[in-house]
């Protein structure tokens, strides 16, 4: 039961802090910071972990939004069936191009991925015009049925539900950290002869993490979609496809809590410098260049050494930790 | 550690290391390294496979960076220098790898080295190593272990340097190419300190006047004097 | 089956925007080939390029001038954060210097946006004759733009394989430490090479900056092709850069006659097949692992 309370307790504080920051903070904020982080996570995750960085994330981000939106255009009402479908979407495009991408190198790797996300915009924005209705997007808030129990189709109470879907996010992340296969995943970006001759597959573990992190995009992109109630080709402009680069590099790259912490304060800054002088580009390139320098760990990265040998001071020399990798 | 016979004195040496420390990232492999080389001396290195011999050579020669310790050639201090500035100061390394620039004919690998040096006097590098001559216009990415070898040493010995450092010269060669190179370093020794890491030890036995022996970062032994100077003595010591 | 005139035009047409792309598409491969560098931000000097050419042709009346000012101020640019940032970060991974490039990229556009606001400027093509090919009209200024592509891959060639420093680059691509290990000064061959490849994007962005209009969003707008180029072709690898440019070119022009939106597309279909072959690109070198 302690055991439990303790492999629980970083990501329900995390949650909690959120969920109070209701109060005082406008549900649109929060909403947007709470998808973007599960946008982040997946992209933290490849980078961090398996060491690929993809500037292309918005593609999958478009397939679960636009999986969900045709949905709920076209077929049916039900906004959890549309989400089911969107991360489905993603699982699938992960699945047909991944086993290309995991083999190549991590630069091509990131242009690979970048060339899909410019692909699907033209795909959507006119190829597929006459589907997706272009640049003037896919309207179905009206659409929506509402839902039992929770009516997602409701701000508020979609609130409730993303914090419930984070919690979920974050703790199948966490436990893939202390898994054997996230161990995997950093040996395969430290060392990967050594994982060959332990008898794991290299290629297999990357495929497996990489359609893991987009199809978490995936999700955020259904969940973008049902929260919005409408889905353009501007959610995979070329423009937007270093946010979550650029978000996990501000957070800490492969925390477990820094796509949160990078996504508050990408929102938060970005929200404050566009009001105060409007030149949004200059700030973050220059920050972006300042963290690469400076030692590369994001906010949540330098901040995280500290807090655990905070707290490891209050706990008795010689208690045991948990077994396994424990990255927070 | 084992000394078998009266070490030389070091204020004559053209290349001197002491106390030298170097790690990979977080893992030690030198551990308070001391050698000397005189001016026309050659000194051999020799150990088991990831002793530390290649790093030794590497981090005189300025391609790592050390914990702590010196190095120090004819009174001036390496440690800290940018390798190209130390191979510029006369302190030539011609690494194992038996790699020189494939896409480069042999007269253009030379006429990098002369670059650097400044050095336009081909005639000594072709004397000792004739068959380069024939061999200026073809690509170096054609010659054989032995030719390239002989021209990663050509290369090296372009403005005369003081010290050679050679990293396992003839490993993969030919016993005909090997006798070769035993000549020519016994003449290069005439102008130059030599340092030779060999797993060879019949042959560093025979040319080296001091033999050091690593063994796992390291000096096991230093063997000095020609009674010392053998293989079943160098072996014990592995 | 296409109408001749149509087919000429839309060579010519891809021939111009394929060595607009081979200008910026050299200077990535060589900073890859030398220095393991992904240098994102020669799409900032590529722009800077074009911005240069606007202003000056404003202020001087011509737009050729305006060029070779922009060809300069990329290089000094480049020239700068070579040693300012660069210089730090050579022995770090790929992922590193493709992140901190990209930073300095879109720090540069937040300068450009600072100096020239978001408005997009046109800039006048500096000659308006048309040449007679085979009955079709041909623009003189597309084919000025392929002679002079054409006379900077002659350049860089003589460069790699007729002077010293050429060839101390060419060796310096298969392995920097045995160049060190010459007495070479490494650290002076990288500065010259990165001052090459921004100089080259600024050419390539001048030359653009009259077919297009000037915003400051252009080098992200092209950085998927360029990228597709260098891919395709293979990093480290001029041959490789010259083939792909071209085939890029024609498949983006010729392709946008037939269907204009796959043609953007198809340059991704082509990648991907070349890819699955040979996952370095035609000619890429395999030499680094992750």
């Amino acid at each position: 039961m302690v055991k439990a309370f303790r492999w629980w307790w970083g990501i329900l504080l995390a949650f909690s802090l959120v969920g109070l920051s209701r109060l005082f903070l406008p549900l649109p904020f929060i909403n947007e910071v709470i998808i973007f982080s599960i946008y982040t996570i997946g992209c933290s995750f490849l980078l961090g972990r398996v060491g690929f960085i993809s500037f292309g994330q918005p593609a999958y981000l478009a397939a679960g939004a636009y999986g969900t939106a045709f949905y709920l255009f076209y077929f049916g009402t039900n906004p959890f069936v549309g989400l089911l479908l969107g991360v489905l979407s993603g699982l699938v495009v992960s699945g047909i191009v991944g086993p290309l991408f995991v083999r190549l190198r991590s630069d091509y790797f990131a242009l690979v991925n970048l060339a899909l996300a410019v692909i699907i915009y033209y795909l959507m924005q006119k190829v597929l015009a006459d589907f997706t209705r272009g640049d003037n997007g896919l309207w179905f808030l009206t659409n929506m049925a509402s839902t039992p129990l929770l009516d997602i189709s409701r701000p508020d109470q979609f609130f409730i539900f993303a914090l419930l879907v984070a919690l979920g996010v974050w703790a199948f992340y966490k436990y893939l950290d202390d898994s054997i296969f996230g161990a995997c995943c950093l040996a395969t970006k430290i060392n990967e002869d050594k994982l060959e001759f332990l008898g794991y597959s290299n290629y297999s573990v990357r495929l497996l993490a990489f359609i893991i992190a987009n199809t978490t995009t995936a999700l955020a992109g259904a969940m973008y979609a049902v929260y919005l109630g409408f889905v353009s080709p501007e959610i995979t402009s070329p423009s937007r496809a270093a946010d979550p680069v650029i978000v996990t590099i501000l957070g800490g790259t492969g925390t477990l809590y820094g796509p949160l912490v990078g996504a508050i304060a990408y929102t938060g800054m970005k929200d404050v410098i566009s009001k105060l002088i409007g030149n949004w580009e200059l700030f973050i390139g220059f920050l972006l260049v300042f963290i690469m320098l400076a030692g590369d760990k994001g906010i949540w990265g330098s901040l995280q050494p500290r807090l655990e040998k905070l707290f490891s001071r209050r706990n008795a020399p010689g208690a045991p930790d948990d077994v396994g990798a424990t990255r927070r | 550690m084992p000394v078998t016979s009266a070490a030389p004195a070091h204020n004559g040496d053209m290349l001197t290391v002491r106390g030298l420390n170097v790690s990979y990232g977080e893992s030690r492999v030198l551990f308070d390294i001391d050698l000397s080389v005189g001016a026309r001396q050659i000194v051999a290195c020799v150990g088991r496979n990831g002793a530390g011999k290649s790093t030794l050579l590497k981090s005189i020669a300025g391609f790592l960076k050390p914990l702590s310790g010196s190095v120090t050639c004819d009174h001036a201090s390496l440690v800290g220098q940018a390798s190209y500035d130390i191979a510029k100061m006369g302190v030539k390394y011609v690494p194992q790898d038996k790699k020189v620039f494939s896409d480069l004919t042999v007269r253009e690998n030379l006429e990098l080295g002369s670059y650097a040096s400044q050095d336009y006097n081909w005639d000594r590098i072709t004397g000792y190593f004739p068959k380069l001559k024939e061999l200026m216009d073809r690509k170096a990415g054609f010659l054989s272990g032995g030719e390239r070898q002989m021209l990663m040493i050509g290369r090296a010995l372009l403005g005369n340097p003081k010290v050679l450092l050679i990293d396992e010269p003839t490993e993969g060669l030919a016993p005909s190419i090997v006798a070769h190179l035993k000549t020519v370093f016994g003449e290069l020794s005439r102008n130059a300190a030599l340092v030779i890491v060999e797993q060879n030890l019949p042959l560093v036995c025979a040319i080296s006047s001091k033999v050091y022996a690593l063994k796992e970062g390291r000096i096991a032994a230093v063997l000095a004097g020609r009674e010392s100077i053998r293989a079943d003595v160098c072996e014990r010591y592995l | 089956m296409m109408d001749a005139q149509l087919l000429i035009s839309g060579v010519i047409f891809g021939l111009s925007i394929g060595s607009i792309f081979f200008l910026m598409a050299i200077g990535l491969s060589l900073c890859f080939g030398l220095m393991r560098i992904i240098s994102l931000d020669q799409l900032l000097y590529y722009s800077i390029g074009a911005y240069l050419t606007y202003t000056l042709s404003l202020v001087t009346g011509s737009v050729w001038l305006g060029i070779l000012g922009g060809l300069v101020v990329a290089g000094i640019v480049a020239f700068a954060v070579e040693r300012l940032i660069f210089r730090r970060i050579y022995d770090r991974d790929l992922t590193f210097s493709m992140i901190t490039s990209f930073g300095i990229l879109i720090g540069g556009i937040g300068v450009i946006k600072f100096f020239w606001g978001v408005v997009p400027r046109p800039v006048p093509i500096p000659m308006m004759t048309q040449l007679d090919i085979a009955g079709t009209e041909v623009p003189v200024y597309r084919l000025i733009v392929v002679a002079i592509a054409a006379l900077v891959y002659a350049g860089i060639w003589l460069f790699l394989n007729r002077t010293i420093i050429g060839k101390a680059i060419r060796a310096g691509i298969e392995n920097v430490e045995h160049v060190e290990g010459l007495g070479i000064n490494v650290s002076r061959l990288f500065t010259i090479t990165f001052i090459i490849a921004g100089s080259l994007s600024g050419l390539a962005g001048g030359l653009h900056a009259p077919l297009i209009m000037v915003d400051p969003s252009m080098g992200l707008e092209v950085l998927a092709f360029v990228f597709m180029v260098v891919i395709i072709g293979g990093l480290g690898s001029i041959k490789g850069t010259l083939i792909s440019a071209f085939m890029v070119g024609q498949v983006v022009s010729l392709g946008s006659l037939i269907y204009a939106p796959l043609a953007q597309m198809a340059p991704f279909a082509i990648m991907l097949l070349i890819l699955l072959v040979k996952p370095t690109g035609l000619y890429g070198s395999a030499l680094l692992k992750r």
